[in-house]
């Protein structure tokens, strides 16, 4: 075994872990924020993936222009997501929401795989055949990229919650809803935007692995599969729990890819998250939001 | 029982050293009392003091951080909410609740039913020692639907009863399993005199058949005309233990009740 | 809904004298898509309707009995009435230990990890090549022989006997949902999703009732996940496809969740549909996803929820 192959898959892991934080940060916002758990957030990932895809294709756009694109419209996506149907439903009703969201995904990705076939495609920008050498490993520029963006996500996610008025009080109604309500605290404005962020969030991460992997009309759901478990592990709500668990996750499927076969890697999540379940049934770091 | 414990033979239930924290803030701390057979105590306090935490943790509904309890010498610390029902230990709840959707007998007989009907697989069959079960169940219910002057609403949905009359429905649910003790929370606030007036026959018909209540209240004169001793919590402690007359006289109470500004001829 | 059990005798009469009077493979592959669905969906209303758990496991159940009949005939050589009901225990035991785990944090928990489930399970099917086969399946089953003592062994195949064989068995399990809904422990379900403090606080125990209600649930999906890919004479990766699910849940949430008959006549309605309606299958999930949205915000109890508020205002009035 040799550490320069350890190494490139500690890297791998890495930008999958971070590509995986965005989503589930997103996922775990919303679902602290509303008590809503987004069925459909797989699917927004997959449209930002599509719409990079097209925008380089199609319609001539460089990479960041891609990026910048995809996001702004998945932000406006989210605002109107919310507006459209999540206002409709009540704090109880939980079940129904999941229904909604679920009905909304069956849409997106059917309707995905109508329009566009479920063809893998790839995305060529002008980075794609670059790449960085750092120290023994080499990676693409596009994976390096990926990594940049995530961290410019988390370090703005940070500064909205801890610096903002309306971040703040996304914090104060995740942690005690009713307190934050009695403080005269307007939960639409703050629901409004904590699904624009979270939808915002998988924006990016679409933006950022178009050009790394194949874009396809069901890579949202295959991707669901680990935001889930994600947002389990790091604590339902909990979203510094939740990007910590992504990263993590992301490492260990890396490492665990390059010693054992697919099923191991893919199952590693599900396995994680009932041993979790079943020894810290609040996650790891805990439930509530702590960001 | 060991180690504590209920220390003489009239006591129904006994709460030593309970605690319960939020958030790193006492809800309730080192509270513990004793309840004896066949009486009605009350519980008050300004609100916020911890009164219904006190209740949830000694009916399971919340976990407590510290303290033990007994009902009737069996230990019932750490239990979930539903074997302290089992155990004979019943309560209603502060917001009421009742199962909207279903008819009035229904959630009586819910109530019953733990106690009453046999298990699951003569439920599922459905012979004749489950029709007679059932028959009972019902007939008890239909006698306390009498007794609040709800028979006629015996088969409604229970959505369309006023705030009152599901106050009634939840206490007479909470005593359809016969319990030993049974612990109210607030079952007359926002209620008409009325209406207060049938729930006080009511809890002395219970208490007449050998039930012995805790009530969480603020209503002072109701109070004062029901219970036959009084326990005070302020900011999660006991400060008074004592016969309604006692405690009205204790300065310690109506200062908890004034806030900290405390007068010194306050009596 | 008061007519519903005569009209739905009348519906099995008719059922049961098809095989008697024509002879179309069409119509009888229908009509086992029909007993398949009305199984599916009164299993998601028990877990669902009665319990309040929204379960998205239940395709993981079905495929896990198709999986697990087809295993054990091929590579075990046991026959099709044992391997169908061990199957179902299989799924079962899978759905008790999805329960358990997440009950013991949320009814959101729950949800969660249910999809997490289904989605391993396709994960499974297609990546654990040794024991599946792979993406390619187990294609070619034998048609099954059936023996009942007493009765000379009833070898099945084509349409027309796996109609009767799933008619049989959607009656017996509809006949046994039925019963369980009705009678004192489908009582205490409604309740404890009405209102589960409240439950509680009459002693009766939350965790049990919903452990057993998945399990039941399980276990008769299962059963017909093992019966059905013997008539499909493949199980591969597609067992487990969402389309199923996705019906399922129109099914319930159409029909009324805790309706038996809602969701049953709902099961038939949605069954027989997509034949008519012949267009792209991803056009369909489409609009079955548009029908969930519409059902969702505009109905939330389905149809069996507006007769209900039609009584609940002859109370109300009733009261004044
Ligand atoms: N679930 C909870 N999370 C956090 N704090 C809580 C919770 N429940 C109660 N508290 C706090 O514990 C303290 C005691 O509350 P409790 O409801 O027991 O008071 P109470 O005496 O019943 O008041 P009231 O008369 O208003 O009903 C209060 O300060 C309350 O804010
Ligand atoms: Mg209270």
């Amino acid at each position: 075994m040799n550490v320069d192959f350890v190494l490139q898959l500690l890297l791998n892991g890495l930008i999958l872990g971070l590509i995986y934080a965005l989503v589930a940060m997103g996922l775990s916002l919303i679902f602290g924020v509303l008590e809503i758990v987004n069925f459909a957030h797989g699917e927004f990932y997959m449209l930002a993936a599509m719409g990079c895809y097209f925008l380089t294709a199609g319609a001539g756009f460089g990479y960041w222009g891609a990026v910048v694109a995809v996001t702004a419209v998945s932000v406006c996506v989210g605002f109107v997501l919310y507006e459209v149907l999540l206002r409709r439903l009540g704090g109880r009703d939980f079940e129904r929401s999941i229904l909604l969201t679920l009905g909304l995904s069956m849409v997106l990705q059917n309707g995905a795989l109508y329009l566009w076939t479920a063809t893998p495609r790839m995305t060529t920008t002008q980075y794609t055949y670059e790449s960085v050498v750092l120290g023994p490993v080499q990676a693409p520029l596009v994976r390096i990229l990926a990594v940049v963006l995530a961290v410019i996500s988390f370090v703005s996610l940070y500064l909205v919650l801890h610096h903002t008025r309306v971040g703040k009080a996304m914090r104060g109604v995740a942690q005690n809803r009713d307190a934050a309500l009695m403080v005269g605290i307007d939960p639409r404005v703050v629901s409004r935007l904590a699904v624009a962020v979270g939808v915002g969030l998988s924006g990016v991460a679409g933006a950022a692995l178009a050009p790394v992997y194949s874009v396809h009309p069901l890579m949202g759901f295959a991707f669901l599969f680990k935001a889930f478990a994600i947002v389990i592990i790091g604590g339902l709500g909990n979203v510094a729990g939740a990007a910590i668990a992504a990263v993590a996750l992301g490492i260990l499927e890396s490492l665990a890819s390059g010693f054992f076969s697919l099923v191991v890697v893919d199952g590693l999540a599900f396995v994680l998250m009932i041993l979790v379940l079943l020894v810290r049934p609040h996650g790891l770091f805990g439930g509530g939001v702590r960001v | 029982m060991s180690g504590g414990g209920p220390s003489n033979k009239d006591t129904l239930f006994a709460a030593q050293g309970l605690g319960k924290r939020y958030h790193g803030v006492d809800a309730v701390a080192d509270v513990g009392f004793e309840i004896e057979r066949g009486s009605i105590v009350a519980l008050i306090g300004p609100n916020g003091s911890g009164k219904s935490t006190t209740v949830d943790c000694l009916t399971g509904f919340q976990r407590a951080d510290a303290g033990r309890w007994w009902l009737g010498g069996r230990e019932l610390t750490g239990l979930s909410a539903s074997r302290h029902a089992r155990a004979g230990l019943t309560r209603t709840f502060q917001n009421v609740r009742a199962f909207d959707e279903m008819s009035l007998l229904e959630n009586l007989c819910l109530g019953a039913q733990q106690r009453d009907a046999g298990s699951w697989w003569q439920a599922f069959t459905g012979g004749p020692a489950e029709r007679r079960a059932q028959a009972k169940m019902e007939a008890r219910a239909l006698e306390l639907l009498e007794m609040v002057g709800l028979d006629h609403y015996a088969e409604a949905p229970a959505e369309i009863l006023s705030y009152g009359q599901r106050k009634l429905v939840a206490i007479a649910a909470s005593i359809m399993a016969r319990p030993d003790l049974i612990m109210l929370d607030e079952p007359v606030a926002g209620v008409n005199p009325t209406m207060i007036n049938r729930i006080e026959a009511m809890i002395r018909a219970l208490n007449a058949d050998g039930v012995t209540l805790l009530i969480v209240e603020h209503n002072m004169e109701f109070i004062m005309r029901i219970a036959d001793r009084v326990l005070v919590l302020a900011s999660g402690r006991l400060i008074a233990d004592g016969t309604p007359d006692e405690v009205r006289r204790n300065p310690e109470v109506l200062d908890a009740y004034l806030g900290r500004s405390r007068a010194p001829h306050a009596v | 809904m008061r007519r519903a059990p005569a009209l739905a005798t009348l519906a099995l009469a008719i059922a049961a004298a098809l095989p008697f009077l024509i002879g179309d493979a069409y119509i009888y592959t229908l009509g086992l898509t029909i007993c398949v669905f009305a199984v599916l969906a009164s299993g998601l209303n028990l877990v669902y309707g009665f319990a309040g758990l929204l379960s998205l496991a239940q395709v993981a159940f079905f495929g896990i009995g198709g999986y697990g009949t087809a295993i054990l005939v091929v590579d075990h050589g046991w026959s099709m009435g044992p391997a169908v009901l061990v199957a179902g225990v299989l799924a079962t035991v899978a759905g008790l230990v999805v329960a358990y785990a997440s009950l013991r944090l949320s009814r959101h928990a729950f949800a969660i990890v249910s999809l997490v489930f289904s989605l391993l399970c396709v994960i499974v099917a297609r990546d654990w090549v040794s024991l599946t086969r792979g993406p390619m399946g187990m294609p070619g089953l034998p048609s099954p022989t059936i023996a009942l003592p007493g009765l000379p062994p009833w070898q099945l195949s084509g349409p027309r006997d796996f109609y009767i064989l799933l008619l049989v068995y959607a009656v017996a399990v509809l006949l046994l949902l039925y019963r369980v809904m009705r009678c004192r422990i489908g009582r205490t379900l409604l309740a404890i999703r009405q209102n589960e403090p409240l439950a509680q606080s009459m002693g009766q125990n939350p965790l049990a009732y919903r452990l057993f209600s998945i399990g039941l649930s399980a276990w008769v999906t299962g059963m017909a996940g093992g019966i059905f890919v013997f008539h499909l004479t493949i199980v591969d990766p597609s067992i487990f496809d969402f389309y199923y699910l996705e019906t399922m849940l129109i099914m319930v949430v159409v029909g009324g969740p805790g309706s038996f008959w809602g969701v049953l006549g709902a099961a038939v309605f949605f069954s027989a549909i997509p034949d008519l309606l012949r267009f792209s299958a991803d056009l369909r999930l489409v609009l079955y996803g548009l029908v969930l949205i519409a059902a969702v915000l505009a109905m939330p109890g389905g149809v069996a929820g507006l007769l209900r508020r039609r009584r609940l205002r002859r109370w109300r009035e009733a009261r004044r």
